[in-house]
């Protein structure tokens, strides 16, 4: 049976928070060494140390997934079988408004702004989601942006 | 893997100047254990070689977002600071496999100054796998401060 997901145009997904912690920032420089942003060395009050310190900003496009990914339901919101489906990114694009800083607690807002049928080798549906992404205690607009998930039929 | 660089002024920047290239890897599979912890995702297409094999791929998928935190890596590199970063727009177009290796490059598309001085400098930038593929594609914009 094929799924038509055009309904879900204009759905608010549901509010999602991520904290940019320190344990993270370290796995992800553990693999994407960035030289100006070396994590702290040393376990005993590493967190503390490492609180208030920049993110890089080739962190930012795990924090805009993480953060999506928290926002929406597979099955519920997209119609899409994540266990026996394949999808795939489409495309993200992002604006950053202030650097992110390692520690600070962000909250993430999306809706689904589009969705379209596509052939190539297979069809797909191309479902295109907007989001912002807050400071949790300030207020502030951190990231917005929007991203892309291609679910093949 | 990243070739020291040398950080261009706004005055330095040229429509249709080509930014150095520069090349990464191989990957490695060991990699994706952390990314997929980091991304609280454990797709087993990104960690079970015989499982990607099932579905026909020649060996487990590479995450996308560490795809693109390379390519980050490479743009903000060229930067004066890493955050004057201003935006950027990239499509995924295929995907990375343990030992590949990846070229990153681009080339200026436009260039916009700022009344305080220096200016936006709009990039195309690609990442390109060992045989000539197009992995990622795209632009990247950044705030590039003036020599004066």
């Amino acid at each position: 049976m094929t799924v038509d997901r055009t309904a879900l145009i204009g759905r608010p997904l549901r509010a999602a928070t991520y904290t940019v912690s320190d344990v993270d920032v370290k796995d992800f420089l553990g693999v994407v060494a960035e030289p100006d942003f070396a994590p702290v060395v040393g376990f005993e009050g590493g967190t503390e140390a490492a609180s208030g310190r920049l993110a890089p900003p080739s962190f930012a496009p795990f924090v805009a997934v993480l953060g999506l990914l928290k926002t929406f339901d597979w099955q519920d919101d997209f119609l899409f079988d994540y266990r026996t489906g394949t999808a795939m990114f489409g495309e993200q694009s992002i604006e950053f408004h202030r650097p992110l800083m390692v520690g600070e607690s962000v909250a993430i807002s999306a809706a689904i702004s589009d969705v379209y049928e596509k052939q190539g080798k297979q069809t797909f549906d191309v479902v295109e989601g907007t989001f912002d992404i807050k400071s949790r205690e300030e207020g502030d607009l951190l990231i917005s942006g929007q991203q892309s998930y291609i679910l093949f039929k | 893997m990243t070739a020291p660089m040398s950080k261009a002024w706004f005055e330095d920047y040229e429509v249709s100047m080509a930014l150095p290239s520069v090349e990464l890897g191989p990957m490695d599979r060991y990699d994706y254990i952390p990314i997929a912890l980091i991304l609280r995702d454990t797709n087993p297409l990104h960690l079970d070689r015989v499982y990607a094999q099932e579905r026909g791929l020649p060996d487990v998928v590479q995450q996308g977002p560490l795809n693109q935190a390379y390519l980050y890596r490479y743009f903000t590199s060229l930067l004066h600071d890493p955050w004057d970063l201003v935006a950027t727009k990239m499509r995924f177009a295929a995907n990375v496999f343990p030992d590949d290796i990846l070229t990153c490059g681009g080339e200026v598309l436009a260039l916009a100054p700022e009344e305080a001085g220096g200016g936006i400098v709009t990039c195309a930038v690609w990442q390109r796998n060992q045989k000539g593929e197009t992995i990622l594609k795209g632009e990247a914009k950044a705030r590039i401060p003036s020599r004066r």
